[in-house]
């Protein structure tokens, strides 16, 4: 039986735009489980960063419930809100979004210290996450415009591991980088999820999705189907089988 | 191209209200410097006034021959005109103290009557007999119907006052002498009476009145050798248009350098939007050169732009000018005595406009010059952010701030613009503190500095008596038990031979004097060959200590040593001081002004009239010095608090738009970092708290580093505003208290208002940075 991190109840966002209400969430219930790689897919406007913000506490529910840990974060203010996201989460974007007049460990250790005030063990384990998504030393002290985007995104994602969040949270971390590098990226996270990293991506790319055990399909802002897929295993031809089989039944 | 302050309102605003602030200044100044003044020259010319003015307590009939022949003699003489007058010191109750001068009363029919130096009355009752005031005096207690108790040499009167004159060179204290005017019926009874000696009152009109103070020390020294034992009081138009505009000077001086530092500032944020501005729109401005845009267009933009905006406040600022100039002209009345009406002043706007839009378009120009330098196609590719390859400061894992500090502290050492834009701002401010601390240590909270400054030697008490029975009143003063101190303190005139008229203070020891500060340089006479001679007068003339000088009274002469330089500002730096056996060597003593210092908790009326009783005849004049130096310094006093309370109000206004300004700048371009900020766990404080703590090592170190600076440069700068009333060297104590409380509350006040401008950061929240939204 797995642990359940997250779990949402009735979970609705609304947004009114020009006068016209528009219900992008509707009654979601959803609980995310540690150690999974859940994979949220949808067509466009299906309503997949909403969610991903809702879960993450960047955003509140209009209404429902997100419980995390036996708390009820919906209810959280703002600034309550900041402090569950350093804590709990990591967050990994698909515009990269590192401060540009920090070095990569800055960045990283910006988010750290939030958390960690111990500098020195700080710097240690950064060095070694960067050693992990293999970014040498020497690039460890450069700015983000002086680096590659695929070395910007895994930066971003030793930002977003640095204090070892119980939930990484990706939005299409590869949307913009060319297909090599979003490779790479995929394969950072796919290895940090199989050493234990509970990880909940958005995407729209299929070839991203296989990555995930649980697939969620979000359509009209309600989770449409659920599928499993088991650990990911590089080269696994049922695995795109059984994922297209599932994108073709929601209507994908 | 887009305009740059459409887009940036709210550093629109804050340039705006700078130049604005800064525009209302200047026009205030150019008014007071070239307009204000010229009120007098009006007011001369409309009462026909003289150039000089004379006034003898001898037998008319044969002064008259005598002046008349003297005047004729002197080709620089085209008008001049004598009459009856009652001449005395005398004194009466004002503002708080009194009034001590020179009374020259007339007749108040021939005094309207004269051809030359004539009055005007102001205001008058209904009352067919009283006495007319110079306007200076009209205050809550001295008005048209009520009754005035004047003091007329050591006898008091009692009159109603039936109206107010303007009078342009005997309408004030400050004028050396005061007229009064009275109606026929008193002015009659008066002169039976013989409070006051029957006199002349000579007025003197020139050709050239730059010449009168040296034709007025010429005339009193031919009046003085033909008259010697004739009491002469004079003044000429150089020094009563000098001393009636002290207040004027003090005032323009203080509002032109804020003017000026106000503008300073609004140009160091002007340069600071420009070059933002080029940083931020790099790959607009590469776009609009490659289309075909030259340079000289874009800088053109911008300085439209700029231009259009300073223009349009200055317009505005000057129209404050004429709203806020009612009460500087109401502060300063009290000390010209001259009504001034105020009229739309054409030249004032003009220069205020040319030096307003000559400086923003200098700082504009200069500002875009980068513009130049802008490659289309490097622009076009990447912006100027991609090749600015710059410094890690302070690396976190390296540095053992907090986290906050540490980010603020990065932001701070990113910021040039945003620390020389504190910096020049907290510079100018300290300048301010320091100076407003000077003012309330040294004038507003104990005047004696400032006192001993200006008037030189102050006392309790001075009586002048008779030389006959000095011995007499000596002894008794030794035997007063509430005599603490007694001091010989007289005041004469002599001449410098190869100069002009010095008012000469005698004593006895210089030693025995409470202001040991006049000698600001060598030191007192002490022998009867020495003289020590006003700074600002041995200036003029090239003398130096050691230097011998020859002195004048009437026909003879002596020769003395310069042992030092004095300041004293009531003879506006024409003064100097000489042993009592020194001065007799040129002339006799007629009568010993003696300053005492009285015991604590004496009775100074019960004093002066036990001395008026047991030397009647023999004392001329008691006088209560403290309050005649309350009553005129309570006009400097009053001016004082408020000129400090407008400049600090000033600099909380300054701070607060030039934060405005950079902390909006720095929220728009760092929106998108506090985006990221947020989403990864920042509270809105922290954010807040690093956002005012990147503006505090600049503000804090140029606060520290002015404060010091201005301490030690105030004095010299507070000698060059009063130059001109002969003060050369000032020794104001800088109140190290006060400048460090004020400095820190200013970092403090500043630390506050940027928390309170960056509260905005709460409305940035990180799902629009995930949404995408424009930052």
């Amino acid at each position: 039986m797995k642990k359940i991190l997250l779990k949402t109840e009735s979970l609705s966002k609304s947004f009114s735009s020009g006068g016209v209400l528009q219900h992008v969430l509707k009654n979601i219930d959803l609980e995310l489980y540690e150690g999974d790689f859940t994979v949220i897919m949808g067509a466009s406007g299906a309503g997949k960063s909403t969610l991903l913000y809702a879960l993450s506490g960047m955003d509140t529910p209009t209404l429902g419930r997100i419980t995390f840990g036996g708390e009820v974060i919906s209810d959280y203010n703002p600034d309550e809100l900041a402090v569950f996201r350093r804590r709990h989460c990591g967050f990994v974007f698909q515009q990269i979004y590192l401060i540009d007049g920090m070095s990569l460990m800055d960045n990283v250790l910006a988010a750290g210290l939030l958390v960690n005030k111990d500098r020195k063990a700080l710097a240690e384990r950064a060095g070694e996450l960067f050693r992990a998504v293999n970014i040498p030393e020497e690039t460890w002290h450069k700015f983000p415009t002086q680096i590659s985007g695929g070395e910007a995104q895994r930066a971003g994602i030793v930002r977003g591991l640095i204090n070892s969040p119980e939930i990484l949270y990706a939005d299409e971390p590869t949307g913009a980088l060319n297909s090599r590098t979003g490779l790479q990226v995929l394969d950072t996270l796919t290895e940090f999820n199989r050493r234990g990293q509970s990880v909940v991506m958005v995407t729209h790319d299929m070839r991203s999705a296989r990555r995930g055990n649980r697939i969620l399909y979000l359509k009209d802002g309600v989770i449409l189907g659920e599928c499993s897929l088991g650990a990911y295993e590089h080269g696994d031809v049922k695995r795109h089988e059984k994922l297209s089989a599932f994108l073709t039944e929601m209507g994908w | 191209m887009g305009s740059n302050l459409r887009r940036s309102r709210g550093q629109t605003f804050s340039v705006a209200v700078l130049i604005l602030l800064a525009a209302a200044m200047l026009n205030m100044w150019l008014m007071l410097a070239m307009d204000y003044r010229q009120n007098f020259d009006r007011c001369h010319d409309r009462l026909h006034g003289e150039h000089v003015t004379l006034a003898m307590d001898s037998e008319p009939g044969e002064v008259r021959s005598f002046l008349t022949d003297v005047l004729e003699e002197e080709p620089e003489v085209t008008e001049y005109y004598m009459d009856d007058a009652l001449c005395m010191v005398g004194n009466f109750a004002y503002n708080g103290g009194e009034v001590n001068t020179e009374f020259v009363i007339l007749e108040k029919d021939a005094a309207l009557e004269r051809p030359i130096g004539r009055v005007e009355i102001v205001e008058e009752g209904d009352g067919e007999t009283g006495v007319y005031l110079p306007m200076l005096y009209k205050t809550g207690d001295i008005a048209v119907g009520r009754l005035i108790e004047l003091k007329i040499g050591s006898n008091t009167v009692n009159y109603p006052v039936s109206g107010f004159f303007n009078s342009v060179m005997a309408g004030s204290h400050n004028c050396g002498m005061c007229e009064l005017l009275l109606t026929r019926d008193l002015y009659e009874e008066l002169e039976e009476r013989g409070y006051a000696p029957k006199a002349t009152l000579l007025s003197v009109r020139l050709a050239h009145g730059g010449s009168s103070a040296e034709y007025e020390a010429d005339l009193k020294s031919k009046v003085s050798e033909g008259f010697p034992y004739s009491r002469v009081i004079s003044n000429s138009y150089a020094m009563v248009s000098t001393s009636r505009y002290i207040s004027q000077m003090i005032c323009s001086g203080i509002v032109s350098a804020m003017a000026f530092f106000v503008l300073l500032i609004a140009l160091v944020v002007i340069a600071s939007n420009i070059g933002n501005h080029i940083q931020e729109n790099m790959r607009n401005l590469g776009a609009l050169k490659a289309v075909g845009y030259t340079s000289r267009q874009l800088v053109l933009s911008l300085l439209v732009q700029f231009l259009g905006i300073s223009l349009a406040a200055a317009v505005l600022g000057t129209g404050l000018s004429y709203l806020l100039f009612p009460s500087i002209n109401a502060m300063m009345i009290s000390q010209t005595g001259i009504p001034y009406e105020m009229g739309f002043l054409p030249l004032p706007c003009v220069l205020s406009f040319g030096i307003l839009g000559t400086a923003v378009a200098l700082a504009v120009w200069l500002s875009s010059r980068r513009i130049r330098k802008i490659d289309p196609i490097l622009a076009l590719r990447q912006g100027i952010e991609t090749h600015n390859f710059r410094q890690n400061h302070v690396p976190l894992d390296k540095t053992g701030l907090s986290l906050n500090l540490a980010l603020a502290l990065k932001n701070t050492l990113s910021g040039v613009r945003q620390n020389v834009t504190v910096c020049v701002t907290m510079l100018v401010l300290s300048l301010v503190v320091v100076f407003s601390g000077l003012m309330v240590e040294n004038m507003i909270a104990d005047i004696r500095p400032f006192l001993y400054m200006v008037v030189g030697e102050t006392a309790d008490s001075c009586v002048n008596v008779n030389v006959g029975i000095e011995e007499a009143f000596l002894g008794e003063m030794e035997s007063e038990p509430d005599v603490e101190k007694i001091y010989l303190y007289n005041t004469v005139n002599v001449r410098h031979a190869e100069g002009m008229d010095l008012m000469a203070m005698l004593c006895d020891d210089f030693s025995q004097v409470n202001n040991q500060d006049v000698c600001i340089q060598g030191r007192f006479p002490r022998y009867d060959n020495e003289v020590a001679i006003a700074a600002k007068y041995a200036g003029e003339k090239e003398l130096e200590i050691g230097e011998e000088i020859r002195l004048t009274v009437g026909e003879r002469e002596e020769r003395y040593i310069i042992t030092g330089f004095t300041q004293i500002s009531n003879n506006l730096g024409r003064d100097c001081l000489l042993t009592r056996e020194g001065y007799e060597k040129l002339g006799e003593l007629q009568n010993l002004s003696y300053y005492l210092v009285l015991r604590e908790g004496a009775d100074l009326e019960d004093f002066h009239e036990r001395v008026r009783q047991n030397f009647a005849g023999n004392v001329n004049t008691t006088l209560d010095i403290q309050s005649i130096i309350g009553g005129t310094a309570s006009v400097y006093v009053s001016l004082m608090k408020i000129i400090v309370c407008a400049v600090l109000f000033l600099s909380v206004i300054i701070i607060a738009f030039v934060l405005f300004l950079l902390v909006r700048t720095m929220l728009g371009r760092k929106k998108h970092d506090y985006g990221i900020l947020k989403a990864l766990g920042f509270t809105t404080g922290q954010l807040i708290v690093q956002t005012a703590l990147s503006f505090m090592p600049a503000m804090i170190l140029s606060t520290a580093a002015g404060l010091v600076v201005c301490s030690l440069v105030i004095n010299p700068l507070v000698a060059l505003f009063l130059n001109g009333i002969g003060i050369v060297k000032c020794t104001f104590t800088v109140p190290v208290g006060f400048v460090a409380a004020a400095g820190a509350g200013l970092v403090l006040l500043a630390f506050g208002i940027a928390c309170l401008l960056s509260l905005r950061i709460r409305k940035i929240t990180p799902c629009d940075l995930l949404k995408g939204e424009s930052f």
